[in-house]
């Protein structure tokens, strides 16, 4: 027996013996995003930390993997060469794209126990139209949050408004704006009424009034939009006369980044913006601020948005039960409480509102319960198949009405065919 | 004296484009050094701190992150010379069957976006199992069309008779190239490796997808920690972490500037 071969023959002992000690543990990934500041990694890696403490026979590894946009084109990417995360947190409205694709496994395909259909029963109903889908569970809430009203009411003082009282509807809104609204003698802007973004992603802040008008913009399948319902397209008038004809709003489209800092800076006296911005804007306003459910129209009422937890396909039952696991570790009401106070996302089940950190954080902060107390009016996130094709052409056609480019009905007619278009493979 | 006024205002001229070119640097810079509450307010008198870079390199391990991006882009430029080298040298050298071809599907590979390719090229180091390594980070990289094209262009300016006096004094062909060929090509590496650095240390998509650990990842997907979309942006500390990583490139630049402007000269990247 020469050098090489005993070599090979040891080298081919020593994998086998790995991967026979390996047989006991199973691994997992755990894909996940970030989406508010602070020191989000490390809670992440606690967490992690604390699963294997109580689950050794499980190792997961967790995997930041940049903004929500970057996460899925990494989970699709590696999904298709065979190498799928096991564990992944990701856009609620990516659910259409993941089904089609077939890279995710339901909950209820694999939670089949007394306790798993609890489990799954044991978040909020708002949360769970962006999760479920033709019968099936297929995300879990994780890191989900609604638009809210931020108001400065130092400002509101100052031009003479109760401090106390946000708009309440949109009468209110733009006449509280026009008050809000201050010119220097050259009439130039120095205090804009509100600020409402519509750079990224504007059809879910436009979503927002088109709730409030009675437009429901997809149905629950994923395979129609209304986009140029006549609801809408008045929503998206109001949208517009905002800026170009009550002028207590920026003109053209209004950055979603720097909105927060146009606030703390006194640019704007109101502002809309996700719950997740909550903790944020608590550090850094100088003045003080007001959170409040959106103002209303025919009704009230605003799109849920955030990431849900989603299980990959692996055809390995073993992997999937300690994915299954870690999933449910994620979201006991102990940890949604955590995570809630430590991001500003709303805590996802009622029961994680009774625990006592949950509760000693609200007594200090009444602010942080209006985004849950929003959810009864709450309704599902813009999300069809193909959904970043079909949500862009409204996209294009909110900026183009906001910018002055085109007007509100051909606009959103344009949209509309655009989207029938893509959606036509897709009905039933 | 016309000539002299001209003169005057080609180089004022010349100061206000450099100075409008420069405004986001000095921006970034500005924004660094104070607190966030001055970042878009204009006062001489705010007072300076150095939290925001304390903060940025806290927030994720940028000791590690830096390693990595100099692992990697100087291990990409050296594969890249070498393999660009070696092809650039046949295909301009050498007659062989199908070279023409050969050389207009290099060329072809120039119109591709990489981008485009993400998912094969994963495909193939997933097979090979170099998924989550420096290696599998650079290897799509290496064999690079730019660079063949470059050099083979450069290559066949230089005198055949050079090539020709160094066989007669009994050089290989290996000899050849690195005495006679790489000396005379000297800018178009000076150009050629700028260009790569920058690209790859400025590279996010391609990494971030390929690699899972902090033991693999570049700078730039530790910058993205600060890019937290449901929040708004921190400017302060963005700036402060992008002066950070992009601090080693720039002070390289400035030390080498008249090496590096020269060699873009002369070999006509602009």
């Amino acid at each position: 027996m020469n050098i090489l071969t005993r070599l090979t023959i040891a080298a081919t002992l020593a994998v086998t013996a790995l991967g026979a000690s390996d047989a006991s543990a199973t691994d997992i990934t755990f894909y996940y995003p970030i989406a508010v500041g602070g020191p989000i990694t490390k809670v992440v890696d606690d967490y992690v930390a604390e699963f294997s403490k109580t689950h050794p026979d499980i190792t997961v590894k967790p995997v930041y993997t940049g903004s929500y946009q970057d996460s899925i084109v990494k989970a699709m990417t590696a999904a298709k060469a065979g190498n799928a995360p096991d564990v992944a947190v990701l856009l609620s409205t990516d659910m259409f794209t993941l089904i089609d694709d077939e890279l995710i496994e339901p909950y209820d395909a694999i939670a089949k126990s007394e306790s798993d259909q609890a489990w799954i029963k044991s978040f909020y109903p708002a949360f769970m139209e962006n999760s479920q889908a033709d019968g099936h569970t297929w995300g879990i809430p994780f890191q989900r949050s609604t638009i809210v009203q931020y108001w400065n009411k130092d400002a509101f003082k100052a031009a003479g408004l109760d401090p106390e009282k946000p708009p309440a509807n949109w009468d209110e809104m733009v006449a509280f704006g026009k008050k809000l609204t201050k010119r220097d003698a050259s009439g130039a802007v120095t205090q804009w009424g509100l600020e409402i973004p519509s750079s990224g992603f504007p059809y879910w802040l436009f979503q927002a009034l088109t709730t409030q008008n009675g437009a429901i913009l997809a149905n629950q399948d994923g395979t129609k939009v209304a986009y140029n319902d006549p609801k809408v397209v008045e929503a998206l008038q109001f949208f517009a006369d905002l800026s170009q004809k009550h002028e207590v709003m920026p003109k053209g489209v209004i950055d979603w980044g720097t909105t927060p800092k146009d606030f703390f800076e006194g640019k704007t006296a109101m502002m809309w913006t996700t719950t997740g911005n909550l903790t944020n804007v608590r550090s850094n306003a100088k003045f003080a601020f007001g959170v409040a459910a959106l103002p209303s129209k025919v009704r009230g009422g605003s799109p849920t948005g955030g990431g849900n937890i989603y299980i990959f396909k692996s055809g390995d039952k073993a992997r999937q039960a300690a994915a299954l696991e870690f999933a449910r570790f994620l979201s006991t009401p102990e940890r949604a409480a955590d995570w809630g106070i430590a991001t500003g996302y709303v805590a996802t089940r009622p029961d994680a509102w009774q625990t006592d950190a949950m509760k000693k954080y609200v007594s200090g902060f009444a602010s942080a319960a209006v985004a849950r107390d929003q959810l009864k009016e709450a309704v599902a996130e813009l999300s069809t198949h193909d959904n970043q094709r079909v949500t862009k052409a409204l996209n294009d056609a909110l900026q183009a009405v906001l910018t002055g480019v085109k007007p509100a009905k051909p606009a959103l007619d344009e949209a509309q065919a655009e989207a029938t278009r893509i959606l036509a493979r897709y009905q039933p | 004296m016309l000539n002299r006024l001209g003169e005057f205002a080609s180089t004022v001229i010349a100061w206000l484009f450099g100075l409008i070119w420069a405004l986001p640097l000095l921006y970034a810079i500005w924004a660094a050094v104070h607190p966030s509450a001055f970042a878009t307010r204009f006062d001489l008198l705010a007072p300076l701190t150095l939290q925001n870079f304390g903060r940025a390199w806290a927030a994720a391990p940028f000791a590690r992150y830096f390693l990595n991006t100099a692992l990697l882009v100087l291990g990409v430029m050296a594969a890249q010379f070498v393999i660009c080298t070696l092809a650039a040298f046949g295909l301009a050298r050498w007659k062989f069957f199908g070279s023409g071809v050969l050389f207009a599907l290099i060329l072809v590979q120039l119109m591709v976006t990489p981008d485009v390719l993400i998912m094969e090229n994963y495909r193939t180091l997933q097979k090979l199992g170099l998924i989550d390594t420096l290696t599998g980070v650079g290897l799509p990289y290496v064999a690079s069309a730019f660079g063949i094209f470059l050099l083979r262009q450069s290559f066949k300016s230089i005198p055949k008779e050079l090539d020709d006096a160094a066989r007669m004094e009994g050089a290989s062909t290996l000899q050849t190239i690195r005495r006679v060929y790489l000396p005379l090509a000297r800018p178009v590496y000076v150009a050629y490796g700028l260009v790569s650095v920058s690209y790859h240390w400025n590279n996010f998509l391609w990494p971030l997808i390929v690699t899972n650990s902090v033991e693999t990842r570049p700078l730039t997907v530790g910058l993205q920690v600060f890019a937290s979309v449901d929040q708004g942006i921190d400017w302060s500390v963005i700036c402060a972490a992008a002066l950070m990583t992009s601090a080693p490139l720039m002070i390289a630049f400035l030390l080498f500037q008249r090496a590096f402007i020269q060699s873009f000269l002369r070999a006509g990247i602009r």
